[in-house]
């Protein structure tokens, strides 16, 4: 019996005990509720720590900075383009009596923290066109850089943005912070995470991908023929030039050497023309052949002495 | 019936009331003979239990990739590194083990789903919601990615940030996005790839480090960058007209390269030619000069002599080969009268041969 008794002494002891500690944890920070009613200073350090049994309850928050991941939301953008956002953003808990009092626990902030970043990221995106969105501040294409593999430049305009991606969400964490306060809660940062067509803008704009370069194969292979016929008119210029040049240059051979052949025979011929235009005749006469008919005065050098031997 | 449960018995009988001993914890447990002496049996069980209990939770091993975070009552008391230490039993010292010297990483479109034998084995399965994104032209693209990192500081990422790797793998989509958003599609699948991803890097490390969440971003590796399936065989046509392009203008220069040299080569032989014409037509008249010459000089000694035999001399070589000669005198009264000297080979005339 006394045992008995000594046992159910023990475990209210152990109740009571149980009931007068609680452990924070690094992670955490506590506020002591009563009745309800937050009582006491936070509990901001980790370890072993007193209550009162019974009365008083414990809150835990984390001291963490937490993530929240907004549902993807289709906005359109100011250019009526509709748009698939996923927003992200991290957040912790910086006055967890007003925490407490505001929004109760992590679930309750993340429904308010649902809509606002929501219509905080509705109202930007859909103030805002598809380019400023995507593209950043250092935006910074170098058309001529590109090369070949370029876009059909024209149809695409190239301006730099004028906001950015980063000044937006530092717009959209701006506006959504003004209301964090009353929370207890501090907006540490506010991310767009991915943005997409939906499925139908997708589809065109697949299509207009497709065109984008079928237009540069066409350009590809139109620039292979130009290149093509460029080198073979060079070619052909090239070929006319080389010769012409050749032929130039053998009549000017030739005709120097007629000239030289001209000038030794002049000069050696002149020493004296009549015995040259005898002994030139004279070779002539040997080509005379079968078909020639030769007419001879009968008073001439050959036929003088024959005359003179026939008896008259 | 068995051994140890008579030997139990006999144990329970001689010490009742020494259920806390340590020494009977191997024990198999306890047979017909609980029967006996209930109390003392489950003060034996329990006893055992926080022996063991104690035991197993007063000591833990460090692995050598790692470090562990001591936390005695929910506070941090030390960072231990590889190696068997103690602490205090029944979970008032916990620990919770970080690997630090791991190289970890978070895949992005795809998923390994083994690293054993030689090769990896990837998932069949794509996750477009992670990989699709818009390039700076607002054109659609498919990047792949591995963001690899190391746990620099235990008690940071322990009590920083909750689930730091999600954030982690946020922030890596949303940078990659930024990154890839700020370029032209046709840059991103070619030339900015080592760029993209050397900025997406220290996007993400700087991110990080503003959290302050003990993280250190080794690197960030782009893997399949695609344009989206629909639009790749646009993409592969591209490719063929480029090299339709190269071998067009390859077919070209080869042509220019057969013609020209030809060419070059005729125009050569053309100079040639003109050249040994040029000696040929030099020679001939110095040969022909040199021979008039010799004649001349000859012809001067005896000039009436000379012409008088040559005329005959040429009379002679010619008349034989002659067709008809004519022989006309002067001074005669018209018409002329004349004697063919070869009156049968007149017909000759008639038919040319």
């Amino acid at each position: 019996m006394k045992s008995t008794l000594a046992m159910i002494i023990g475990v209210l002891v152990a109740i009571g005990l149980v009931q007068s500690t609680y452990v924070i944890d690094q992670a955490e920070q506590a506020i002591l509720v009563q009745f309800g009613e937050p009582v006491g200073e936070l509990v901001n350090t980790p370890g072993l720590h007193w209550k009162v049994p019974f009365i008083q309850d414990v809150r835990r928050f984390d001291k963490r900075i937490l993530s929240w991941d907004g549902d993807i939301t289709q906005i359109p953008t100011l250019g009526r383009e509709f748009v698939l956002v996923d927003t992200t953003a991290r957040w912790r808990i910086v006055d967890p009596l007003k925490f407490l009092r505001s929004v109760r626990d992590e679930a309750g902030a993340r429904t308010r923290l649902d809509d606002l970043i929501d219509s905080v990221a509705r109202d930007i995106i859909s103030g805002t066109n598809l380019e400023e969105i995507i593209r950043s501040k250092d935006w910074s294409v170098d058309v001529k850089a590109l090369g070949d593999e370029g876009v059909s430049l024209e149809q695409v305009d190239l301006n730099k943005p004028k906001k950015g991606r980063a000044v937006l969400e530092t717009e959209m964490l701006a506006a959504a912070s003004k209301l964090m306060p009353e929370l207890g809660i501090e907006l540490v940062d506010v991310r767009l995470k991915r943005i997409n067509y939906i499925e139908s803008v997708g589809r065109q704009v697949e299509t207009r991908m497709i065109s984008e370069r079928q237009s540069i194969a066409e350009r590809f292979r139109s620039e292979g023929q130009g290149k093509s016929s460029e080198i073979l008119g060079e070619m052909e210029r090239e070929l006319r030039q080389i010769r012409s040049e050749a032929e130039r240059k053998a009549a000017e051979i030739r005709g120097k050497a007629d000239g030289e052949a001209t000038k030794i025979y002049g000069e050696t011929y002149g020493a004296d023309p009549e015995f040259f235009t005898f002994l030139r005749t004279l070779e002539s006469y040997q080509a005379m052949g079968a078909n020639t008919t030769l007419v001879l005065d009968a008073d001439s050098e050959f036929f003088r002495y024959l005359d003179s031997t026939r008896a008259r | 019936m068995s051994t140890p449960a008579d030997r139990l018995a006999e144990l329970l009988q001689f010490g009742p009331r020494k259920g806390r001993g340590g020494g009977g914890f191997a024990q198999s447990p306890p047979g017909r003979g609980g029967a006996k002496l209930p109390g003392g049996l489950i003060g034996f069980i329990i006893g055992a239990l926080i022996l063991l209990w104690l035991v197993f939770s007063s000591y833990y091993t460090v692995q050598p990739e790692g470090r562990a975070v001591v936390k005695r009552l929910g506070a941090v008391i030390a960072i231990t590194d590889p190696g068997l230490h103690f602490k205090l039993p029944f979970g008032i010292d916990t620990v919770e083990f970080v690997a630090t010297e791991r190289v970890l990483k978070q895949e992005f479109g795809f998923r390994t789903l083994a690293t054993e034998g030689e090769r990896s084995e990837y998932s069949s399965q794509d996750f477009p919601e992670e990989s699709l994104m818009l390039s700076g032209d607002l054109n659609i693209i498919d990047v792949e990615w591995v963001v690899q990192y190391r746990i620099s500081d235990p008690m940071k990422y322990l009590y920083g940030m909750r689930d730091p790797t999600r954030t982690l793998r946020d922030i890596s989509e949303s940078v990659m996005r930024r990154v890839v958003g700020n370029r032209i599609g046709s840059e991103v699948l070619t030339t900015a790839r080592v760029e993209i991803a050397n900025l997406a890097r220290d996007e993400v490390q700087e991110a990080m480090s503003k959290y302050d969440v003990g993280i250190h971003v080794v690197t960030v590796q782009l893997q399949d960058v695609i344009p989206p399936k629909a639009v790749q065989p646009a993409f592969n046509e591209v490719n063929e007209a480029r090299q339709e392009r190269e071998r067009m203008i390859n077919e070209a220069t080869k042509r220019l390269n057969q013609e020209i040299p030809k060419a070059s080569g005729e125009a050569n032989r053309l100079i040639a030619e003109a050249e040994g014409y040029a000696t040929e037509r030099v020679n001939q008249a110095l040969g022909e000069t040199a021979r008039f010459r010799s004649i001349l000089a000859e012809y001067r000694s005896a000039p009436a002599v000379t012409r008088a035999r040559m005329y005959i001399e040429t009379i002679n070589k010619i008349l034989p080969n002659i067709g008809n000669v004519m022989v006309v005198k002067d001074g005669k009264t018209a018409p002329l009268p004349y004697f063919e000297m070869r009156r049968p080979h007149a017909p000759a005339m008639e038919t040319p041969q």
